[in-house]
C-alpha cells in the first residue's frame, strides 16, 4: 500500500481504513447508494406502467444500467463498512411510486421524470468529486475513478 | 536539539508536575521543567543512569532527544490500566484510579484527573475489551485466510465471538452491575452506546455480513439483544465456570436462526400464494375473455 494509500480490491471484503477522512467517505457512499437504489425503484415503478408499450424496452436498458450502479455501491458499502441508510424502506416506496405515477402521465411524463433525476444525481456526484479533490486527491484516486 | 513542543496536544506539564511531587518524595534528581527533559548537555547524561519514572528514555550523544514525551490522553490510557488490577477489590472508583496512579509512581492526586464516579476507568475498560475482541477476531479471519483454520459456521462464530467478549468480565464479575448501572448514566449513554455498537458490527463484519439492505440494522439490532441478555444472566449465574450463560447464549443464537429462516419461509410462501392468486386471475379473465369473443 502506498503511505496514507488506500487499496480498493474488490475480491476482499475490506479496504484499508487507515488515513481517509471516514465520516466523509461513510456519508458520500451511503447517499451515492440509497440514490441508486431510489434510481432502481423509480425504473421499477415506470415498467410496472410502461412495460408493455413501446417505450418499454427503454426503460428496462436504462434500469439495468441502474442496477449496475447499485451493484457497484453495494461493494464499495461493503468494502468500507459503510451501514446503509435507515431510511431504505421509505426510498423503496418512495421511488416506486415516482415512478408508478411519472408513467401513469405517459411516455413524456416518465422520460421527464427521469431525466429530472438524472441531472440531479450528476449534479450531485460532481460536488462529491469536488469535496474529495479537495481533500486529497492521490488518497481517493480509486474512489474517484469509480465516479 | 529536537524540540518535541507541539500546539495541539497539551505537552505535559500535568504529568511533569505530578512526577516532580512523586519525584520529590523519592528524593531524586528533578529532570528539567520543560518538555525538554534531556537539554543541550548530551554529555552530561550518564549511560548508566537508569531513566527516571516508568518513561523509557534513551539519550545518545549526538544530543538526540527520544520520543520521551507523551500526551495526556496517553497518561490517562497508562494510569486507567494500571487502576484496572485495584478494581475486584476497591471497585469502579477514584480510590482503584489512586491505587493505579501510585503504582506507575505519580501522586494519588492523578485521580483528580477523572470524574468522581469512576467512569472514564469503566469506558475505557470497556474499549480495551473491544480492541481485544477485534484482534482476536482478525487473528481467526487470518488464519482461515491461510487455510489454517476452518470457517466457522455463522451461529457457531456468532456464539464463540459473544462468549469471548463476556469471558472478559470475568476477572471483574463481582463489580461490573454496579459498572453497566454507570455506563447507563445519562452523560455516559453516548459514548457507552458508541462502543457497544461498534463492537456488535465488528462482531458482524468478521462473522462475514455483507448485507446493504435494512438487514443490516436487523441483524445488529438482533445481536445486540443477545448480547445484552446473556451479559445479564451472566451477571445472576454461580454455575461453574459460567457454564449456564454459555448455554442462554447457544440458545439465543439458535432462537435467532431460526427466527430468521422462519421468515425466509413465510416470505417464500408468501410469494408462492401471490404468484399462485395471479395464475389464478389470469386464468379466469382469459376464460371469460374466451368466452366474451365467443
Amino acid at each position: 500500500l502506498p503511505a496514507g494509500g488506500v487499496s480498493l480490491r474488490l475480491c476482499s471484503t475490506r479496504v484499508a481504513l487507515e488515513g481517509i477522512n471516514k465520516p466523509v467517505i461513510d456519508r458520500i457512499i451511503r447517499v451515492d447508494h440509497a440514490g441508486e437504489y431510489g434510481a432502481n425503484r423509480i425504473y421499477a415503478g415506470q415498467m410496472a406502467v410502461l412495460g408493455r408499450s413501446s417505450v418499454g424496452p427503454v426503460i428496462r436498458q436504462m434500469w439495468n444500467q441502474e442496477k449496475d450502479h447499485l451493484k457497484k455501491f453495494d461493494e464499495l458499502m461493503v468494502a468500507y463498512r459503510v451501514r446503509p441508510t435507515v431510511l431504505l424502506p421509505f426510498w423503496n416506496v418512495a421511488g416506486f411510486v415516482l415512478g408508478a405515477g411519472s408513467a401513469l402521465l405517459g411516455k413524456k411524463g416518465a422520460m421527464a421524470c427521469t431525466v429530472a433525476v438524472e441531472e440531479s444525481i450528476s449534479d450531485h456526484y460532481n460536488s462529491q468529486i469536488r469535496t474529495l479533490m479537495e481533500e486529497d486527491p492521490e488518497k481517493y484516486k480509486e474512489l474517484l475513478q469509480v465516479f | 536539539v529536537r524540540c518535541q513542543l507541539s500546539p495541539p496536544q497539551r505537552p505535559l506539564q500535568a504529568s511533569a508536575v505530578l512526577r516532580r511531587v512523586s519525584d520529590e518524595q523519592k528524593k531524586e534528581p528533578l529532570a528539567s521543567s520543560s518538555q525538554q527533559q534531556f537539554s543541550s548537555h548530551p554529555t552530561d547524561h550518564q549511560p548508566e543512569q537508569e531513566p527516571q519514572g516508568p518513561r523509557p528514555s534513551y539519550t545518545g550523544q549526538g544530543g538526540q532527544e527520544s520520543e520521551d514525551y507523551e500526551s495526556e490522553e496517553q497518561l490517562q490510557h497508562r494510569i486507567l490500566t494500571a487502576a484496572l488490577e485495584f478494581v475486584p477489590e476497591h471497585g469502579w472508583t477514584a480510590e482503584a484510579i489512586a491505587e493505579g496512579a501510585k503504582t506507575l509512581g505519580l501522586s494519588v492526586a492523578a485521580a483528580g484527573m477523572f470524574h468522581s464516579d469512576g467512569s472514564e476507568l469503566i469506558l475505557h475498560f470497556v474499549s480495551q475489551c473491544n480492541t481485544k475482541l477485534s484482534e482476536l477476531l482478525e487473528q481467526e479471519q487470518k488464519l482461515v485466510q491461510l487455510g489454517e483454520a476452518e470457517k466457522k459456521p455463522t451461529d457457531q462464530f456468532l456464539r464463540d465471538a459473544v462468549e469471548a467478549r463476556l469471558r472478559m468480565l470475568i476477572p471483574y464479575i463481582e463489580k461490573w452491575p454496579q459498572a453497566l448501572s454507570i455506563l447507563l448514566l445519562p452523560h455516559n449513554i453516548p459514548s457507552s452506546l458508541n462502543l457497544l455498537t461498534s463492537m456488535i458490527d465488528d462482531i458482524w463484519h468478521y462473522a462475514g455480513d455483507q448485507s446493504t439492505d435494512f438487514n443490516w440494522y436487523t441483524r445488529r439490532a438482533v445481536l445486540t439483544g443477545i448480547y445484552n441478555t446473556t451479559e445479564l444472566v451472566m451477571m445472576q449465574d454461580s454455575s461453574p465456570d459460567f457454564e449456564d450463560t454459555w448455554r442462554f447464549l447457544e440458545n439465543r443464537v439458535a432462537d435467532a436462526k431460526n427466527m430468521g429462516n422462519t421468515a425466509n419461509q413465510v416470505q417464500s410462501t408468501g410469494e408462492a400464494l401471490v404468484q399462485g392468486l395471479m395464475g389464478a386471475a389470469v386464468t379466469v379473465s382469459n376464460a371469460e375473455t374466451s368466452r366474451a369473443v365467443r
